[in-house]
């Protein structure tokens, strides 16, 4: 079966949720066991999957066996970039699904098996998207991200969550529809949907890939996907959309989904259109990276003013997408900027779930939504404030965690690539991370313990056995952030291996 | 002010999309990219479908095989959009009664308790004579339409999705007629929702079942040995018929789940 591993991760939650489905209605406590089953077998094939790419190559798979001609059925492909976000969303789906375990006193624990389904379709639709090498597959993939999301969210009982996920499904159907047009007009003008198939025919004929119609794909595809991470001026759905879900959702979807989308944006850039989309047009390019600074600046002032926990991490998130995007249009000669982008979206889906998962545990074991009921919080949970202290380290960017790499190779892109603006906006926002995470700490380590601090519960009583099951996932992820930023190396390596060097191979022959 | 953005976005992005037509190629032309290719990259998937459909599976229409067998993988997907859409209506609209909480509302109608089982009460016993002769008699007509249209995608337009709908049509009609509980008596709410994943599992499953033939997934040609078909070709139209299935049970069951959520605010009981 180990021929099958790249469908087997996809598969894998897919079957999960329809057996939960199937049976978990009859007995509840049957979803948790098949849903984590079906996401370690996903975790386990991941690794295998990164395992090939990293020691024979990047690793096609052709869906119904049909490989030739290239393009007439569905191609999956795995190489140095999309294999390892497989194993962080496979890393990060676990965690969240570990920490929303549920009790049977909850009160909507009925539809507790619907949480496990929508949850575990939603990691099938990531896991495709990141895997597929086909441009309407994505679509197929994003329409089920997009669903089971708005579900998540709106499962939440209370009203403001209801609002919030209309408001995320309009944005969201708007982002989508984008995309699919985008990606009519990319076949209509090459008669292919297989992104590299496409690719070699761009690069075979330059007459059409300068024609309009390549030009208004293109430009719809990018308003697509930059709807879909919530970049600056398109970003109002985010923060209220995932602070207002109930925590086991935003444990999966914060970390997730726009990082899948930044990494739908760079397959299309690389993947299908080329990169020289982004070097031989530097008047646009510098307007993206504009606009990723804008998205930065924003994020940032947006975060500086809000007094809840769960709204600031969503406005870090929109400071940290334009980090992404701005680092893919740097264009810079030796592609460390595209590097760094590729590696901040591993280290953001690992630093934003260990914050997310901080923030759930806060808030269900103490009450803690404000960052005022933060105080002396470290008396009384020295672990959970510990994994959030690293979480808030790797966000500021200090040496030897994940945050830290990234913007070093960012800035050194953006350095060879003369945008300094960008390098402002980067070392600026870090300052205000820094702001942030160190008020925060002033507050958890040095406040006082609140006097009612035992009865202080906010009408969730489950500490004791439950509160390790909370714990646990959180101290895995700060251990993570930690890991993957002083092991940074064989990450940069496999990245730059398998992709960019063969970026600028591609490039140069053209 | 809103209006006002909002419509010089609209005219905005219309403009865009405008700007590309005058390189489009010419309505129906056989010579366009998606009809024929482009040099240099492979031969034109739609000239491959044309040419080899029958060949590759002995469906004579185009659309079924490219949609179930050469592109069965976004098909799946498809499939599980529409599981997902009937799950997420379910998890936002039905309103769960717990026993208990029920007594003490003392609501005279025995409605759905925690286990999700919903009354029959309304519906049957009352006078509907004209609605209900005609509902007898056009319900099993529909039904069977349905089933033809499902059977009948290999040589004509039709296939799981269109004839599911028309199944799930006919519970509505069933609904509409005598009262959503006369329905709901026939396609009960733990019937649908096992279906509706069953669906996706017989899709899945058969596409699973290629992978012990050391095949790739979704590839039907394998099961050649397994249903006894003299070559992969009948074995790959079996298996087309096969996910049509499956599709069409999903279907039939989220347009019903829909309609029964969406017309009763997730009650399940009188509605309409």
């Amino acid at each position: 079966m180990s021929e099958h591993l790249p469908v087997i991760v996809v598969l894998a939650p897919l079957f999960g949720a329809v057996i939960v489905g199937f049976f978990g209605t009859r007995d509840r406590h049957l979803c948790f066991p098949i849903a984590l089953t079906a996401l370690a077998l996903s975790f386990v094939c991941s690794i295998g999957v990164v395992h090939h790419v990293a020691t024979v190559g990047a690793w096609d798979y052709f869906v119904g066996g049909w490989e030739s001609p290239h393009g007439v059925g569905i191609q999956l492909r795995a190489d140095g970039v999309n294999s390892l976000l497989l194993l962080a969303i496979a890393v990060v789906a676990l965690l969240a699904l570990v920490y929303s375990i549920r009790q049977d006193g909850e009160k909507d624990a009925e539809k507790s098996p619907f949480f496990y389904v929508l949850f575990l379709l939603l990691c099938v639709g990531l896991f495709g998207i990141t895997i597929t090498g086909d441009a309407f597959n994505v679509y197929v993939l994003i329409e089920i991200t997009a669903l089971t999301s708005y579900g998540l969210v709106a499962i939440g009982s209370s009203r403001r969550s209801r609002v919030a996920a209309f408001q995320y499904l309009v944005i969201g159907t708007v982002g989508a529809s984008f995309y699919l047009i985008g990606v009519g007009y990319l076949y209509l003008a090459v008669g292919s949907l297989n992104m590299a198939d496409i690719r070699t025919i761009l690069a075979a004929n330059p007459e059409i890939a300068n024609s309009r119609i390549i030009g208004t794909a293109l430009v719809f595809i990018l308003l697509g996907v930059w709807t879909k991470m919530g970049l600056f001026p398109l970003h109002g759905w985010l923060p209220n959309a995932y602070s207002y879900c109930p925590s086991g959702s935003a444990n999966l979807m914060a970390p997730l989904v726009t990082k899948v989308s930044v990494y739908v944006m760079i397959r299309i850039l690389f993947g299908v259109f080329g990169l020289g989309v982004i070097t031989e047009n530097p008047g646009w390019s510098d307007l993206v990276v504009l606009i990723a600074v804008g998205s930065i600046v924003a994020g940032s002032v947006m975060a500086l003013t809000q007094r809840e926990i769960k709204k600031m991490l969503c406005c870090l998130i929109v400071a940290e997408v334009g980090y992404m995007v701005g680092g893919t249009w740097l264009g810079d000669a030796g592609r460390w900027g595209l590097t760094g982008s590729m590696y901040h979206i591993l280290a953001d889906a690992m630093m934003t779930s260990c914050l997310f998962l901080a923030a759930g545990v806060f808030a269900k074991q103490f009450g803690a939504t404000r960052l005022e009921h933060l105080s002396g919080l470290f008396r009384r949970s020295p672990w959970a404030a510990g994994a959030f202290t690293l979480g808030g380290l790797a966000m500021i960017g200090v040496p030897p965690m994940c945050g830290f790499f990234s913007k070093f190779y960012l800035i050194r892109g953006a350095i060879d690539s003369g945008h300094w603006l960008y390098i402002v906006a980067l070392l600026g926002s870090s300052l205000v991370n820094a702001i942030l995470f160190f008020r925060i700490f002033e507050i958890a380590y040095f406040g006082e313990v609140p006097e009612s601090s035992e009865s202080s519960e906010g009408g969730c009583p489950t500490r004791g056995r439950h509160a390790a099951w909370r714990t646990a996932p959180l101290l895995v992820a700060a251990a993570l952030t930690l890991l993957l930023g002083i092991f940074n190396r064989p990450v940069i390596d496999l990245i730059r291996g398998t992709v960019v060097e063969n970026i600028d191979i591609v490039s140069m022959q053209e | 002010m809103q209006k006002l953005f909002a419509t010089i976005a609209v005219i905005i992005t219309g403009a865009i999309l405008l700007n590309a037509v005058e390189d489009f190629p010419r309505f129906g032309d056989p010579h366009s990219p998606p009809n024929s290719g482009v040099s240099g990259g492979s031969v034109s998937s739609s000239v491959h479908y044309l040419q080899n459909t029958y060949l590759d599976t002995r469906v004579p229409n185009v659309v079924t095989a490219v949609l179930a067998d050469y592109r069965g993988y976004d098909t799946l997907f498809e499939t599980a959009v529409i599981l997902t859409a009937g799950i997420a209506v379910f998890a936002i609209l039905r309103v769960v009664r717990r026993k208990d909480e029920e007594e003490s509302t003392g609501s005279e109608e025995k409605a759905c308790s925690g286990e999700f089982s919903t009354s029959d009460s309304d519906g049957e016993g009352r006078h509907r004579v004209v609605v209900g002769t005609a509902c007898r008699v056009v319900v099993p007509l529909a039904q069977l339409f349905g089933f033809y249209i499902i059977a009948h995608g290999h040589p004509s337009p039709g296939g799981g999705f269109q004839g599911g709908v028309v199944l799930g049509t006919s519970f509505i009609l069933l609904a509409l007629a005598g009262g959503l509980g006369s329905a709901l008596g026939r396609l009960r709410e733990d019937m649908y929702l096992r279906l509706a994943c069953l669906g996706v599992f017989i899709y899945a499953g058969i596409g699973l079942l290629s992978l012990f033939f050391r095949r790739n997934f979704l590839d039907y040609g394998a099961l050649s040995g397994l249903l006894q078909t003299g070559g992969e070709e009948m074995a790959r139209s079996h298996g087309i018929f096969g996910v049509e299935l499956g599709v069409a049970m999903t279907v039939t069951s989220v347009m019903f789940a829909l309609f029964a959520n969406l017309s009763t605010r997730g009650e399940l009981k009188g509605g309409l």
